[in-house]
């Protein structure tokens, strides 16, 4: 029995203690409050929420700070979680610009009411209309293909030539393919479902998981590293993993295939880098000069090198290192489609049970 | 039963109640939101994903439970029992791969033992160019790099349990004429047990709660499940499912224990305390116990570190050694200490109410405590965003809301080492200081607190190295401009640039040093 009168003293006087030391405690974190940085309210500074690794956008807001002196405070994540984070933040978010390598997530912040409808004819002049949102409250920066990698030392150039072979069971352990999370499948599949239908998809799907088995990756760079290795035969990817693994081990036994290009073939799947400006933002004016430099001819080779993208700016050429843009097609599913097409393929995804 | 209602309304019954209803609520806000899930949903997890996530996080936590607790005990047992050149050093060693963290630990043997890499290369040459070994990118990789991570707690807790250890009882078995396998079997391990159970314990919620070792080592369990869910997707209600699921899994799991812990309580209740005495060793016996040590630590933090180290010199590294990196470390530092402490004045309550007054209410505040360790990263990150947005959204954007987060996820590792340090006190103790005229404060002050000093700081400890190493909750609640280490380690890895994560892995490792030597400096021994 640890329970008697006597001991309720005791506790009272520990009680005490612990409430002083708990008080205390809390104004010494209260004070560090205001240290923290959060948005500042100076006019010469801007915060962006980067679903694009810092590496390949940091350097091009470096040259934007030393030419504007804006100040950008920048918080790099997962693309989805951002979108998450701002719908959770409502207005009380600290984001001013948004960018991304998706164009379905830009079209469902934009759907949710966060991104503000843009009104600027540098972004007219620059961007064709495909590549943004029908009230520019987001714009393409730069272009993204669905590619396959395979190892030279394992498959013969011309055996895989559509996207759909990779269900053919001669791969069986044999394919690299990313996770279920990865907005790239999300979007490549939502492709396919709206160029070939549900079933067929389906059935796409199931080949490519039996594939695939357990080669299931977070990170396109470790398909690529798979693939050169000679771990897995192919994989599918974004093209610039390939071309910056190259642009590192040059002697990699590594092609690519840019597929569906045969006759009647849908087409290379597409996908874009954008940027949206959130429509609380009171910084409006310097949100509107960040899109205006990463539109215009400079900004746009910029932002794509840096990640060996296509730019989406009629006049700007892309890295010599890339296949000409001009020698192929694009699936013609319009971008702003594929956030609506997202529910439905990631149920299809998880039905056929992908990781 | 007055004093009862007199207690129950205490500062400190209300400190513990408020704790409870903190690590509750984001508990509660993932129940309604699951249950809230049509049933649609349920049934499409459930026969899709559910029972290979299930079945995987289970196999992986016995597994991982079993190799920790071999490796655990065996070492403890080592550097308490026996006298030997070196064992100092080893009993330091013991506890460095804490300041490792798991996903760190992963990557090198994602390195070492993966498909074409050094060991491979050098077992092709004894074996010939097609054999291959075993990769690390399958159950067996994931159990032997989350056990040579996590066998430290249960190494510490059955240490400083074998240290406080009363010889006499083993003395009184050997004079009635037990064998000395009888001895450690029926006498010395089940008075070691609750230490044991407590750290396995631990093992056993970080290996379900993980998430960065399990992603880069591609291995699927509820949690990994749970952060594709999250980031994946933008309605969080699989999500929830998910972690509701992985709530109910360890919550079995922790009441299992309990039951197990509350068989066996033990009281040193005369003077007659004696420690136990080391066996010397020849040379033999010291060259296999050396090399049996050097293999693990080798493995578990020697060749990490090594590696480490010859990454952040590298010409690439040295690029971003920059004055940011400074930034980064202070905010880690500062973070974690703050959670430490923070974690330490919400856990004691609970801790002491629980084990002094164990009514219902004290022993429920005290389980549910447990739950922020089950909930994952991500989600808890989550319900304590939406929580503060709602509830006290000028915090919001500050320090405090991860702060908060990391005190629900990290309180129960802290609790594992205050509850048993208030338990072994018997309450007599407190209670003739109390007839001798010390007064509740000072009781508390002169006697309560010095014994359990010992806890108190490997708790602190506990929570300050989790802290510095945590990953999900840190990815989704920083503030703006806020990185901390772990969050550097993670954008440079996840982008495959290892060279450039090394310097910031390294200097996580660094940072935890002076938190273990602190773990270190103390003798252990509560009597």
């Amino acid at each position: 029995m640890y329970i008697s009168p006597r001991h309720s003293p005791r506790a009272l006087g520990i009680g005490s203690r612990f409430k002083l030391l708990v008080i205390s405690a809390g104004c010494f974190l209260t004070c560090l409050g205001p240290v923290t940085p959060t948005s500042a309210s100076a006019a010469d500074k801007l915060t962006v929420y980067s679903g694009r690794a810092e590496r390949l956008i940091k350097p091009v807001l470096d040259v934007f700070t030393a030419k504007t002196g804006i100040q950008i405070e920048l918080l790099s994540s997962g693309t989805t979680e951002l979108v998450n984070r701002m719908k959770a933040e409502g207005g009380r978010s600290p984001a001013d610009v948004f960018i991304t390598n998706d164009a379905g997530s830009l079209e469902m912040a934009r759907t949710a009411g966060l991104l503000r409808p843009l009104n600027m004819r540098e972004v007219e002049r620059s961007i064709p209309p495909q590549f943004r949102a029908a009230d520019n409250s987001w714009i393409g920066l730069s272009g993204r293909f669905w590619i396959v990698v395979y190892n030279t030392t394992m498959v013969k150039p011309g055996q895989i030539k559509s996207l759909l072979d990779l269900a053919d069971p001669i791969w069986k352990d044999k394919i690299a393919i990313p996770n279920s999370g990865s907005e790239y499948l999300q979007a490549g599949v939502s492709v396919i479902r709206a160029s070939i239908g549900d079933d067929q998809t389906r059935k796409f799907l199931e080949g490519l998981r039996n594939n695939a088995g357990t080669q299931v990756y977070q990170k396109s760079s470790q398909i690529v590293e798979a693939v050169a290795k000679g771990q897995v035969a192919m994989g599918i990817v974004n093209h610039y993993y390939v071309y910056r693994h190259l642009a590192t081990q040059p002697t990699a036994p590594l092609a690519v295939v840019m597929p569906d290009q045969q006759e009647g073939g849908m087409g290379a799947i597409m996908n874009v880098a954008g940027i949206g400006v959130l429509k609380h933002t009171p910084r409006v004016e310097n949100a509107k000069l960040l899109v205006e430099f990463l539109v215009a001819q400079a900004g746009q080779k910029m932002f794509a090198d840096l990640d060996k993208e296509y730019p989406l700016h009629p006049e700007v050429k892309a890295d010599p290192a890339l296949t000409e843009r001009k020698s192929f097609r694009a699936a013609l599913v319009p971008l702003a489609k594929l956030a609506e097409l997202r529910e439905p393929t990631l149920l299809l995804i998880e039905q056929v049970g992908m990781r | 039963m007055i004093a009862f209602h007199r207690s129950s309304v205490s500062p400190l019954q209300l400190a513990a109640l408020a704790s409870a209803t903190l690590v509750l609520l984001p508990l509660g806000y993932v129940t309604v939101l699951a249950l809230s899930a049509d049933a649609s949903v349920w049934h499409r997890l459930w026969t899709t994903r559910v029972p290979e996530l299930l079945l995987n996080t289970v196999s992986l936590a016995g597994a991982v439970a079993l190799l920790a607790l071999v490796l655990g005990v065996s070492t403890a047992w080592m550097v308490t029992r026996f006298e030997f050149p070196g064992r100092r050093l080893w009993e330091i060693g013991l506890v460095l791969p804490l300041a490792m963290p798991t996903y760190v630990l992963a990557y090198v043997y994602n390195y070492l033992l993966g498909f074409g890499g050094p060991m491979e290369q050098v077992w092709q040459m004894i074996a010939g160019p097609q054999a291959r070994i075993i990769s690390p990118q399958s159950f067996w990789g994931v159990t032997v790099v989350m056990a040579l991570d996590t066998f430290p707690f249960v190494y510490l807790l059955t240490r400083s349990a074998l240290l406080s250890f009363n010889v006499s009882f083993e003395e009184v078995a050997r004079t009635c004429g037990a064998s000395p396998l009888r001895r450690m079997l029926f006498v010395t391990l089940p008075l070691l047990r609750p230490s044991i159970v407590a750290g396995v314990a631990l093992v056993v919620l970080y290996v379900v709660s993980d998430f960065g070792a399990v992603s880069l080592l591609r291995y699927q369990t509820l949690t990994y499940a749970v952060f594709q869910q999250m980031t994946g997707r933008s309605d969080n209600q699989a999500a929830s499912i998910l972690s509701i699921l992985l709530v109910i899994l360890a919550l079995l799991f922790l009441l299992t224990e309990r039951w197990f812990r509350r068989k066996s309580r033990f009281y040193q209740t005369t003077g007659r305390f004696r420690a136990p005495q080391r066996i010397r060793c020849g040379w033999l016996h010291t060259a296999a116990l050396t090399a049996c040590l050097a293999a693990v630590i080798g493995s578990a933090f020697g060749i990490p570190a090594y590696l480490l180290v010859t990454w952040s010199l590298s010409s690439k590294a040295q690029t971003i050694l920059d004055a940011h990196f400074l930034d980064f470390a202070w905010n880690s530092a500062l973070l974690s200490t703050l959670a430490a402490t923070a974690g330490v004045f919400v856990g004691l309550p609970l801790a002491y109410l629980a084990s002094r007054k164990p009514t219902w209410l004290n022993t429920g505040c005290l389980q549910a405590a447990y739950a922020g360790y089950v909930l994952p990263g991500p989600v808890a990150a989550l319900a304590v965003l939406v929580l503060f947005l709602n509830v006290l959204p000028f915090l919001y954007g500050t320090v405090i809301v991860l702060i908060v987060a990391y005190v629900l996820h990290f309180l129960p590792a802290g609790l594992q080492s205050l509850e048993p340090s208030i338990q072994q006190i018997t309450p007599n103790l407190e209670e003739v200081a109390r007839t001798l005229g010390l007064t509740g404060r000072d009781t508390w002050r002169r006697v309560t607190l010095p014994l359990i000093r010992n806890g108190v700081i490997v708790g602190w400890v506990l929570i300050f190295l989790q802290t510095m190493k945590e990953l999900p909750a840190t990815l989704l609640l920083r503030p703006v401009g806020f990185d901390t280490l772990a969050i550097r380690v993670w954008l440079e890895a996840s982008e495959e640039y290892y060279q450039l994560a090394a310097p910031s892995a390294l200097l996580i490792v660094l940072v935890g040093l002076p938190a273990l030597a602190l773990l270190l400096s103390r003798d252990w021994r509560a009597a």
